[in-house]
């Protein structure tokens, strides 16, 4: 999914499949492009990483994290991107112990190939035949691990943490945190150099590194300062403009509608269950998330297709329905007496009608008593109608990596 | 530059004004990601297009064998190609932009590329396909290489790309003396 509701490219949709290719193709030819001209073509100059000869690697690494967090920090503190949104879509589950694993590996693959997978396709690129035999090595290993998987995936998914990010973990809002790493970075950009300029020295070379040539340095530097204070500043901002313009008004549904939409389309409904997770939990209607309401500005409703109809079920009726629902492009539905009013309505044995009833009371009546029956599992009060209850739960999304 | 007579001299040191600023390239670079994020919604990617790359070839040679392979078969799902993804365009880019780069910078050519100690060419191929297959095991254990997990993963302040991230410099730090003699 685009982050930018005005630049809907996604390979992945059928709409724009074959633009999100060529965008694929373009931000891929220039990923390659800086790559070369940056020297991560040649594996010596990568490898000299390792012995603190040349600094490159991390110089150039760490200034494209710090650049594009920051640029990331400054497009959501100032409304055009949610990070929240963007963050869930594009970062794979943190496996704490599997990217230990995978890291000290990949170091040790690094080091003996010289390149990383990236680097090795535009080092063959340049006709680089170790270059060319490391990409072949990755798919190699890749083979290697698909095949291997009963012993290999036992290293996989260890340490599962979720989506976690640094902010969470150090409970400081986003751009705190961006201002430390860009400072971090900065500092050790400097003592960067300085491991250089010891080891020239110690090697008796006296040709000046490239790096230490001042001005492109002093400019990068003022830039990723400046991006960082104009990050920061965002948090003085009100909270993001979108979010004061309703898209929808919210509308009721009554528990027979909503008992009937769960069992006959339940892909045209996304039920919230927006009680405390704890309530939502133990029970909640079929198909429903637990989104306790604070938690709502996270699920991004704004950049949600708006295609089902959101529908909020509160412990009673809904009385004022949350900004962060508001955003969203659908039809936003309020569950009528909440979900104290849904255990009312299904969880609870309807009392049959008298025989005097008229036909569509008894319709009710025996969808009352299916639904009943398979919300609880209990025997249905006879007489009932056979079947024709059935709940399709919403399949979970699995994450992939980043590279995946 | 001619390697071979450096070898007693210290290593030739592939720096200097023939390569970008590595500061201004890291802007470049971060960039680019931040186009790829605004644009795309997701980060850059590299061995994700290895590991397809790799289940094609199985399939294509032995498609019962790829069915019966979990890694494999999940990655048909759909019926469409096993090719059929952005990763794998992303990754043809990066061997045009590569290309491109070398070709108008004068640094296209057939070549191998090691320390000035390292004679043989073969040692060199040999150690780079044996690293390339440790790395794409690696890759697929924590759900991306450098660019996907570390690069784009860490610019949105992951926990697990930042860890990822110090875990390779870490191994390659690890590992640099044991193979001193392929590059120093």
């Amino acid at each position: 999914m685009s982050a930018l509701p005005f630049m809907p490219f996604n390979s992945l949709s059928g709409d724009h499949r074959e633009l999100g290719l060529v965008v694929a193709v373009l931000i891929g030819f220039a990923f390659g492009f800086v790559l070369e001209r940056a020297g991560f073509g040649r594996g010596d100059k990568l490898a000299a990483q390792f012995y603190f000869y040349d600094m490159t690697v991390f110089k150039v690494m760490f200034s494209a994290i710090v650049t594009a967090m920051l640029g990331v920090m400054v497009a959501s503190g100032v409304g055009l991107v949610d990070l929240k949104v963007l963050s869930e879509g594009a970062v794979s589950t943190t496996y704490l112990w599997s990217m230990i694993i995978g890291g000290v590996l990949l170091g040790f693959g690094f080091i003996i190939s010289g390149y990383c997978p990236g680097t090795s396709a535009v080092a063959a690129s340049s006709g680089s035949l170790d270059g060319l035999f490391t990409f072949l090595g990755v798919i190699g290993g890749s083979m290697l691990y698909a095949e291997a998987y009963p012993v290999l995936g036992k290293l996989y998914g260890l340490g599962d943490k979720g989506q976690l990010f640094l902010y969470d973990l150090l409970k400081v809002p986003a751009p705190v945190v961006a201002m430390a790493v860009t400072v971090m970075a900065l500092a050790m950009f400097l003592g960067a150099e300085k491991v250089e300029r010891i080891m020239a020295r110690r090697r008796g070379d006296d040709t000046p590194l490239q790096a230490q040539a001042g001005r492109p340095k002093r400019l990068a530097f003022s830039v990723l300062g400046a991006a960082a204070l104009v990050a920061l500043g965002t948090l003085a901002l009100p909270a993001a403009p979108r979010a004061a313009i309703p898209r929808a008004t919210a509308r009721p549904i009554s528990q027979p509608q909503l008992a009937r939409r769960v069992v006959d389309q339940p892909w045209t409904l996304r039920i919230l269950d927006v009680r405390a997770r704890k309530s939502c939990e133990v029970k909640r209607i079929p198909g429903a998330e637990c989104a306790p309401i604070k938690t709502l500005g996270e699920l991004g409703l704004p950049y949600a297709s708006g295609e089902r109809d959101l529908v909020l079920v509160a412990t009673r009726t809904l009385g004022q329905v949350p900004v962060a629902a508001l955003g969203y492009r659908g039809k936003v539905l309020v569950l009528d007496g909440g979900f104290d009013g849904w255990r009312t309505y299904a969880l609870t044995r309807p009392t049959p009608p008298a025989a005097t009833a008229s036909a569509a009371d008894r319709e009710a009546y025996q969808f009352r008593a299916a639904l009943h029956s398979a919300m609880t599992g209990r025997k249905p009060p006879a007489p009932v109608p056979a079947g024709g209850v059935k709940y399709v739960p919403r399949p979970k999304k699995k994450k992939g990596g980043g590279c995946g | 530059m001619d390697r071979s007579q450096k070898s007693s001299a210290p290593p030739a040191r592939p720096t200097g004004p023939q390569f970008w600023n590595p500061y201004l390239a890291g802007v470049a670079l971060g960039l680019v990601l931040l186009a790829a994020f605004l644009v795309t919604g997701s980060g850059l990617g590299a061995s994700g297009a290895a590991n397809r790359f790799a289940a094609a070839t199985v399939n294509a040679v032995a498609p019962a064998h790829a069915d019966a392979t979990p890694q494999i078969a999940r990655l048909k799902q759909g019926g469409q190609s096993i090719l059929d993804d952005r990763l794998v365009f992303m990754v043809l880019g990066v061997v045009l932009g590569g290309a491109v780069a070398a070709y108008t910078a004068g640094r296209m050519g057939r070549k191998v590329i090691k320390g000035p100690r390292l004679k043989s060419n073969k040692t060199r191929l040999a150690l780079a396909l044996l690293g390339g297959v440790i790395m794409g095991v690696a890759a697929r254990l924590a759900l991306g290489c450098t660019s996907g997990q570390a690069l784009s993963g860490g610019a949105l302040l992951s926990v697990g790309a930042w860890v990822f991230m110090f875990s390779v410099f870490g191994g390659g730090y690890g590992m640099a003396y044991f193979v001193r003699k392929e590059w120093t």
